[in-house]
């Protein structure tokens, strides 16, 4: 099997999704995901640059109704997970392990609303974190500020007055992310032009939010209790 | 169907495939059969193998119910809760080490190894010899049938280097392994298919030894992992171990010091503690008795439900920890969870129950046996696996973060945990000085920021680079966590595409070298080992049987035939003298000549106290 290139299927009824192989070598019927064909259940050797969104038959939006890709995801594992394929060949166990690895990336990816406008950042151009790594001044000052209050309350027993600052704290921050991730939405729906300056303000708000994850996850372990 | 139809000859071995549940106290095996799972069980005996080894005194085996038996007799050479040992090094086992009456010792690549009369075992060994009862048992089960292959469980929150060793124990053991599966996730499955309902579900599994919590989505037949958690070293043993420390303070002044390092008072308290924690899941007060007059030691402890249950409060709270990181893991809130699953026997304790329930809202589900349904899953996920059933799905996630430290001893988190396997990342690599052939990776697991605060899983060691000028080679390396979740890594140089080799020093683990020279030596212990476990089986059976008769020999006297009653006393001779016997034949004679000549008095028995015939019945049958 070798990755079908589109264009020798003009004519087809199918949509093509980023240069992806649209019907199954094997049997001719048109694929939901280049991975596997549903209808004969061939697996297919699609190149790795197929975008998370191909792998489970989506156009790339950022707008994900998490329904629908929970479904999608499901039914591609049907086809590919290597439950089904633990009596076969080695290679084709061997395949089913890559193509599973490659399904589960992609809806990792397609679940996360920050991985996913950050596939999309970079999908169309746009800065990686590590290009754009100016913050704001005043940004900067924030974070030095409820890492201040969340090394002393962490340093505190629990019940003291600078632990139960650690709440509001919380729910503060949680509510500065909600806001920032909404802007990002706002931004990359309907999707920017390729390249444009909405796509390094998409990044700032990124690096934001990761900044916001970083101490919440540390406020969220001090609740809950340390990871082992 | 869970067979394989291999040859259609009658007197071919069926072969099957198997479900295992390889615990900490105990083991078992479940089938698939007529569209459900059963588990396997010879008749008249209990489908539990006690996961307990004895060394006897000429070097060979005893293994499951034989096993415990001895734990009093012989404690210096009965080994319990192995799997506690298993991918673990010695600074992870203080707490299992400290009332070890055993020699216990590491080897530089930290594998742990048991010294028993003289010889070293790992715990992948004994452990194999546990896996291979509880083979031979499905065997004896399924009359005849050949286990060809088996799915294993493991607790969910097993790491790399653990999971490596169970699949090594199973190799040693002869087992070809389809799968090894998460133990919570494989209760999911007996569970929906059970009930057959979809939804929320958390399996909140309390074993002997460990505690593991998974939440999954069950919806179009796909059983989902959204979160697992959970503690390798903690469970019944962990229980028991209060209570033992309970029996020690009552003792303490009155004995000598020294009889709490006695090996005999450490097992004989061990059990003693058990029983008193099964008790009192049923009484309102248990007592604690160690009567051991050759140590001056006797004990009556009574111990009062409410002690109990606040002397075993911090351990329940240790798992709400776990409960609560899942439910945040997994962005769910209690009341979106439809049902609480329990597993695993220390689910029993009436308290347990009751602080679950308190703690997710709802009464938990307690209609599966909490010991059968991990070994049922299994079977059910065995026929999946042989192209049985493609209308359920298992998509299981990996418990921990793997990362690689970076320089200044930090840790890069490479794969997330509560990531659905199989999953892979690449990361790229390159070298620090001119013409540099080799790079060294520490791949860690867990979720601290420090590699030194974290489990190492593996050192590997690319090699094979082209010489080329510093920072010049790109090599990709490949981890890829597989559908039983253990890593494999691959590393390929791109700008040439020259594959670089691996080479992994495995933690706490064996390499390919060591298991194949232990397959060799078991080999030829195998049939040794098996035939002394046949026989200490037989004369715990030849002694139940001698004392049935004994206690009927003056009805024998009086009502039987003078021919039959010779031919009793003749077995009872023999049986006596076969008790003493090292040679498997010999008992095994005797005690069939003793079944058969006890038939004759069964019938009169049975005939006294039911006035009808009974004919080819055993006396042990009455």
């Amino acid at each position: 099997m070798t990755p079908t290139d589109p264009k020798s299927h003009a004519g087809h009824t199918h949509q093509h999704v980023l240069g992806v192989p649209h019907v199954c070598t094997s049997c001719g019927a048109g694929l939901e995901t280049p991975l596997a064909c549903g209808d004969c259940g061939t697996m297919l050797t699609p190149s790795s640059e197929v975008s998370p969104y191909a792998v489970i038959g989506l156009e790339v939006a950022y707008e994900v109704d998490p329904k629908d890709l929970a479904q999608r995801v499901r039914k591609v594992a049907r086809l590919v997970h290597p439950d089904f394929f633990a009596s076969a060949g080695t290679t084709m166990r061997a395949l089913a392990e890559a193509h599973g690895a490659r399904l589960n990336e992609a809806h990792e990816i397609l679940k996360n609303d920050v991985r996913r406008a950050d596939w999309i950042v970079r999908h169309l151009g746009g800065p990686s974190e590590e290009q754009e790594r100016q913050m704001p001044q005043s940004f900067l000052m924030e974070v030095l500020e409820w890492n201040e209050a969340l090394d002393e309350g962490a340093s505190a027993p629990p019940g003291s007055t600078e632990r139960l600052a650690l709440g509001p704290l919380e729910d503060e921050l949680a509510a500065q992310r909600a806001r920032t991730l909404a802007l990002v939405a706002q931004a990359l729906d309907p999707l920017p032009e390729r390249g444009s300056a909405a796509l390094t303000a998409v990044r700032r708000d990124l690096n934001a939010i990761r900044y916001l994850d970083r101490a919440l996850r540390r406020l969220r372990d001090l609740r809950i209790g340390q990871p082992s | 169907m869970g067979y394989i139809e291999l040859n259609v000859l009658d007197n071919a071995p069926k072969l099957v495939v198997i479900g295992i549940d390889l615990g900490t106290t105990n083991s078992l095996a479940a089938i698939w059969r007529d569209g459900r799972p059963e588990v396997l069980r010879v008749e008249g005996e209990p489908a539990l193998v006690p996961s307990v080894i004895n060394v006897r005194p000429d070097g060979s085996l005893v293994v499951g119910r034989s096993a415990r038996a001895l734990a009093i007799e012989d404690p210096e050479h009965t080994v319990f809760s192995v799997k506690r040992f298993m991918g673990r090094g010695l600074g992870d086992l203080d707490i299992d080490l400290a009332n070890t009456p055993y020699q216990v010792t590491e080897t530089e690549s930290k594998l742990v190894q048991i010294h028993l009369r003289g010889r070293v075992f790992t715990p992948q060994e004994l452990s194999a010899f546990i896996l291979r009862a509880v083979v031979q048992q499905a065997e004896r089960a399924l009359d005849g049938a050949t286990v060809a292959s088996a799915v294993i469980t493991v607790p969910a929150y097993f790491d790399d280097a653990q999971r490596q060793a169970t699949r090594d124990a199973a190799r040693l053991a002869g087992i070809e392994v389809l799968r090894i599966v998460n133990e919570p996730t494989a209760a999911s499955l007996a569970y929906g298919l059970d009930q057959r309902k979809e939804g929320t579900v958390v399996v909140y599994d309390l074993g002997g030894g460990t505690f593991d919590v998974s939440i999954l989505s069950i919806e179009d037949g796909v059983f989902q992992v959204r979160a697992t958690n959970g503690d390798t070293h903690l469970g019944g043993d962990d229980i028991d171990r209060l209570l033992m420390g309970l029996a020690r303070q009552a003792l303490a002044g009155k004995v000598d010091d020294t009889v709490f390092q006695d090996a005999t008072f450490q097992q004989a308290a061990r059990l003693a503690a058990e029983k008193c924690k099964i008790a009192l899941s049923n009484d309102p007060v248990a007592d604690l008795v160690i009567s051991l007059p050759e140590l001056r030691v006797n004990l009556r402890r009574p111990v009062a439900r409410e002690e109990f249950e606040a002397l075993i409060d911090p351990l329940i709270e240790r798992t709400f920890v776990c409960c609560r990181r899942a439910l945040d893991d997994a962005g769910l809130a209690v009341g979106e969870i439809d049902e609480v699953v329990l597993v695993g026997g220390s689910t029993r304790i009436p308290y347990v129950r009751r602080r679950v329930e308190a703690m997710f809202g709802q009464k938990p589900h307690t209609q599966l046996n909490p010991d059968e349904v991990v070994a049922l899953g299994a079977a059910a996920q065995a026929e999946v696996l042989m192209g049985g059933r493609r209308d359920i799905l298992l998509l299981d996630v990996t418990p921990l973060s793997l990362g690689i430290e970076t320089v200044g001893g930090a840790v890069a988190k490479l794969i997330q945990r509560n990531s659905t396997v199989p999953c892979s990342v690449k990361e790229g690599f390159t070298t620090y000085v001119d013409n540099q052939t080799g790079i060294d990776f520490h791949v860690v697991q867990g979720e601290r920021e420090l590699a030194r605060d974290s489990r190492t899983l593996g050192r590997f060691q690319l090699k094979g680079i082209p010489p080329m000028p510093a920072g010049m080679p790109r090599v990709g390396v490949k981890f890829h966590i597989d559908a039983d979740g253990m890593l494999t890594v691959t590393a390929k140089e791109e700008s040439t595409g020259t594959t670089s080799s691996i080479e992994v020093k495995p933690m706490h683990g064996l390499t390919d070298g060591d298991v194949d020279r232990m397959l060799e030596e078991s080999y030829s212990r195998a049939k040794e080992d098996f035939e002394e476990r046949r026989r200490v089986d037989l004369v715990a059976e030849l002694g139940t049987m001698l004392r049935h008769t004994h206690a009927n020999i003056g009805v024998a006297k009086s009502r039987l035939d003078r021919e039959s009653f010779e031919d009793l006393t003749d077995a009872i001779a023999a049986a006596e003298a076969a008790q003493g016997s090292l040679d498997l034949p010999t008992v095994q004679a005797a005690r069939d000549a003793l079944d058969r000549a006890t038939i004759p008095l069964a019938a009169v028995l049975m005939d006294d106290v039911v006035k009808q015939a009974v004919s080819g019945k055993k006396l042990s049958e009455v």
